[in-house]
């Protein structure tokens, strides 16, 4: 496929979400088949754009601090100070990453109760593995030749962070914010289930429901939300890597 | 016998290897040898059909490879390459058993023939045998490669820089073994390398290639005396063409009459290992002896430069 | 003098400090009541509760000052043990004085204990560096260890336990559900992915499509992709002659099945065709040199070399399937998420951990168990 037309395709998709969220009447004819005689055809219990922006929400309240934490965890146990902590944190890593998301998110809301919290906490915990095992990975596969340069030209410990290791490592980092961001997103549509607001309400009502036109615009909703954050953030990464 | 005509390699309509046509007679090695890039692989893998030719024949004892299935062709000609390619997840004697395998050989016979060719290659089969390719050193993972290629008793052996990623003490080891087995076995031995040492030290013959195309195919002798082109003459370098000549030629052949004091020299060591040892201890005459200690006379200093002066 | 203690053991031994001080159980009038706190003293006998805190006494000093790891790993293993045993006999404590209807569960102190323990327990098992054999032995102990807790009705009195008497036949019936589920759909991915990642790994014009069509797959959020297969299936279901008779269906296992199977696509076509890229060119020439044709060379050079990283990609599927699959409970594809969803909308939080934890211990054991088998295969120490 033509870059030219992978672009025009992404715009088309940006453009049919921001479409169905402002107008979602204009939809109606589509959806309209699926949805059981008598029953609405469109979400109507809350506005679709306030359920976007309130998922979108809860996923960059949880991954902002999960990627500022794990990336300060992950430089800390790749220094001498915490060099100690290396492989009990990898195998930590490893087994965190055996926790199935619902899982985590269940057992969080006997900690906390229902509500945007534990989603929050679940999204948070979850979001920490990928960015932490990724900057790790980026930290400590530096060429060794680039790390002894480095150290040869009597940088710092903390100007070869910055400078050298940090930039290298940049890509590797925003891959692991990129598998968070979209393991986030589609846990957030499970945190429906425990009361917080998002696009997962809209498919949790229509299988209570029986609502197959719910079902779909959530889940075509929820699925295009992440093709596209995905996408844009696979942008991103290529863009970085091929500066370094 | 082999006998190749017009062989032709053209990718997208560049010609690696152009028009190249020789005859290898049976029991003997021929190097191929040449810079990266002078298409002297690619003429190596036209053999066991490993690359296609664009054009041109190759003939095994009167038949034309093309006849016979890729694979068959294969089964019948050894092939040992510069990273010996060992199975990792095989042990020794299962990679060594390979082509006997797929000839269907009986099972006595091949434990038989992986023993022997072991002991041929001086590894110890019972230490050897068991183990995995990860647990080899250099020198023997190359052997292995050396004892699977030989293992169907094939009517030729190909070998791809064999000794590439041997370091050089090893390396003058292994090429001092691969001739005492081609000795013993009368092997056919078509051999590529990019070292000009290499090939002096083993080939029967040379064929120099650049370019795609064989510039010249001769004794090493003749390579060394009578370069055909100044390619041949680069690769050979000005500078040590009358210590490798020296380096073909045996004691026995500048041998007189005579009897001379100090440690001998043996009969069957070259001109240039003389010439060393003659700098080393400060002498102008060696005594020379045979095989059995016997002695057979002495070589002269004088007699060494007017041969290696004969190169020029 | 006092040698410097440990840098891990700190924290960890003031986690388990600050653990025996909090409750270690909670007692509830009824099943949904508000919970009350109970500390160590008054929901254990005094000798019980001695022993417990002379064990995580001596935990603390081992974490913070004994350096040889065999002594790291026994210490808080023993002390976990005799946690572990502790929670069922407060159990049984305090529901002698309590209601028929109450409920005992672990408390905070209990959870956090427990945390710390297994913290430390990880670092001294990761200081030994096991070889996959020992690894599997460990895990084995620990897991006859549970069982044979759950097996004497040692946690009989818990709540957990009560939720599962509640549940029995049903809980059995999800479970088998649920490994149906992840395990078959598992099976499918091998059937395919394999072949698809061969396919790739021999034409570069097909590896770029397929593997990213397969990444915007996983890329669908799972309630999202579950629910919109509701659609094509039921028209399956309605308009394919037999396509009902052998089970296929809108809603329940057939959709969570074609969901689990396109989620474990991604990881058996991409590791297929990593371990196939990664067998080393000269092993590939030399085969086709030996003469074996291009099927043996496939067969018996190819997979086996690559055998290791496609068991990645099985252990990655597997682990991730049976995660997965607690959300077919959502479109009554049943599984231990049953009891998850059931809990999360009555607000019991013993049937959402009679779901969850399961979930967990077969996602931990499917991942142990892979893990040590991959190190075991000759072709991962070339």
């Amino acid at each position: 496929m033509s870059r030219p037309f992978v672009f025009l395709l992404r715009l088309a998709l940006v453009a049919l979400v921001l479409a169905f969220l402002f107008v979602p009447e204009a939809f109606r004819p589509l959806l309209e088949p699926f949805a059981p005689v008598g029953a609405p055809a469109i979400y109507d219990r809350a506005s679709l754009l306030d359920l976007t922006i309130s998922h979108l929400l809860i996923v960059v309240a949880a991954i902002v601090p999960a990627t500022l934490i794990s990336v300060a965890l992950a430089i800390l146990v790749s220094r001498p100070i915490g060099a100690e902590f290396l492989p009990l944190s990898r195998a930590i890593v490893n087994i965190g990453q055996t926790f199935p998301p619902v899982a985590v998110l269940a057992l969080a809301v006997p900690v906390v109760g229902f509500g945007t919290w534990p989603t929050l906490i679940a999204l948070f915990l979850y979001g920490l593995l990928p960015i932490f095992e990724n900057t790790l990975a980026g930290l400590t596969g530096l060429q060794p030749a680039v790390a002894e340069a480095a150290k040869g030209t009597g940088m710092t410990g903390r100007q070869r962070l910055f400078q050298v290791e940090l930039p290298l490592a940049l890509p590797v980092i925003l891959e692991g914010v990129r598998i968070s961001l979209v393991i986030a997103l589609s846990t957030a549509t499970i945190g429906s289930t425990v009361a917080a607001k998002g696009l997962g309400e809209v498919i949790i009502a229509g299988l209570n429901s029986n609502n197959l036109a719910f079902v779909l615009q959530g889940g075509l909703l929820t699925g295009a939300l992440a093709v596209i954050l995905y996408d844009g953030l696979g942008e991103i990464s290529r863009m970085t890597a091929a500066r370094s | 016998m082999i006998r190749i005509e017009g062989l032709t390699k053209e990718y997208a309509g560049n010609a690696v290897v152009r028009d190249v046509s020789m005859e290898i007679e049976a029991a003997t090695i021929t190097v191929i040898v040449g810079t990266s890039g002078s298409g002297k692989s690619t003429f190596l893998r036209m053999i066991n059909r490993l690359v296609e030719p664009t054009k041109g024949v190759v003939e095994i004892d009167g038949t034309d490879t093309r006849e016979m299935k890729a694979y068959e062709l294969r089964r019948r000609i050894g092939y040992a390459i510069q990273d010996h390619g060992l199975f990792p997840h095989w042990t020794v004697a299962r990679n060594i058993a390979t082509v006997p395998k797929l000839l269907g050989w009986d099972r006595k016979k091949i434990d038989a023939r992986v023993h022997e060719l072991l002991e041929l290659l001086q590894l110890d089969p019972d230490e050897i045998a068991p183990r995995y390719p990860h647990q080899l050193s250099g020198g023997q993972a190359q052997r292995v490669g050396v004892a699977r290629a030989l293992a169907a008793r094939p009517d030729m052996l190909l070998m791809d820089e064999p000794f590439g990623a041997l370091d050089p003490v090893i390396r003058a080891k292994a090429q001092t073994d691969l001739k005492s087995i081609q000795d013993r076995l009368g092997s056919t031995i078509l051999l590529v390398t990019h070292d000009m040492a290499e090939a002096i030290r083993l080939g029967d013959r040379i064929a120099v290639m650049s370019e795609g195309r064989v510039e010249q195919l001769a004794p090493p002798a003749e390579i060394l005396t009578h370069p055909a082109s100044d390619n041949v003459r680069n690769l050979v370098g000005d500078d040590d063409r009358p210590f490798r000549y020296l380096s073909l030629i045996p004691v026995s052949e500048r041998t007189e009459e005579g009897t001379a004091e100090g440690t001998p020299i043996a009969a069957d060591r070259s001109l240039y290992d003389a010439l060393a040892e003659m700098i080393w201890s400060g002498r102008e005459v060696l005594p020379v002896v045979g095989e059995d200690g016997s002695a057979r006379g002495l070589v002269r200093r004088g007699a060494l430069l007017d041969a290696a002066r004969s190169v020029a | 003098m006092i040698p410097r203690p440990d840098k891990l053991g700190a924290p960890m031994g003031a986690l388990l400090a600050v653990a025996l001080a909090l409750p270690l159980a909670s007692y509830r009038a009824n099943r949904i009541a508000l919970a009350e706190a109970r500390g160590l003293f008054e929901a254990l006998p005094a000798v019980w509760a001695a022993a417990l805190l002379a064990c995580a006494v001596a935990t603390i000093a081992v974490a913070l000052f004994v350096r040889p790891p065999a002594i790291r790993l026994a210490v808080p293993a023993l002390t976990l043990l005799l946690l572990l045993i502790a929670i069922g006999v407060a159990a049984r404590m305090l529901m002698a004085n309590g209601a028929d209807y109450a409920r005992v569960a672990p408390g905070t102190g209990f959870w956090l204990a427990g945390f710390a323990l297994s913290i430390l327990i990880t670092d001294a098992i990761v200081r030994l560096k096991p070889g996959p054999f020992l690894r599997l032995g460990v895990f084995a102990l620990a897991a006859a260890a549970i069982a044979a807790i759950l097996v004497t009705g040692e946690w009989n009195a818990l709540s957990i336990l009560a939720e599962y008497r509640g549940h029995a036949a049903t809980f059995w019936r999800e479970g088998a559900h649920h490994l149906q589920l992840a395990f078959g759909s598992l099976a499918a991915a091998i059937a395919a992915g394999v072949p698809i990642g061969i396919l790739i790994h021999r034409s570069e014009r097909l590896k770029g499509p397929v593997l990213s069509t397969l990444s915007l797959i996983q890329t669908i959020p799972s309630i999202a992709l579950f629910g919109m297969l509701i659609v094509p299936l039921s028209w399956v279901a309605a308009n394919v002659p037999g396509a009902s008779e052998i089970g296929i269906r809108g809603i329940g296992m057939a959709p969570a099945f074609v969901a689990l199977f396109l989620y474990s696509l991604l990881p058996m076509v991409a590791n297929t065709a990593a371990g196939l890229s990664g067998v080393s060119p000269s092993v590939t020439e030399a085969a086709a040199g030996m003469g074996l044709t291009s099927r043996q060379r496939l067969i018996s050079v190819e997979l086996p070399l690559a055998l290791p990283v496609i068991l990645t990609g099985v252990r990655i599927v597997l682990v991730q399937n049976i995660g997965l699959t607690t959300i077919a409970a959502l479109i009554g594809g049943g599984g231990f998420g049953t009891f998850v969803f059931q809990g999360l909308g009555q607000t019991a939080t013993d049937l959402i951990l009679l779901g969850a934890l399961p979930t967990v211990a077969l996602a931990f054991a499917a991942a142990v168990v892979l893990d040590a088998v991959i190190d075991v295969l000759p072709g991962a120490k070339a």
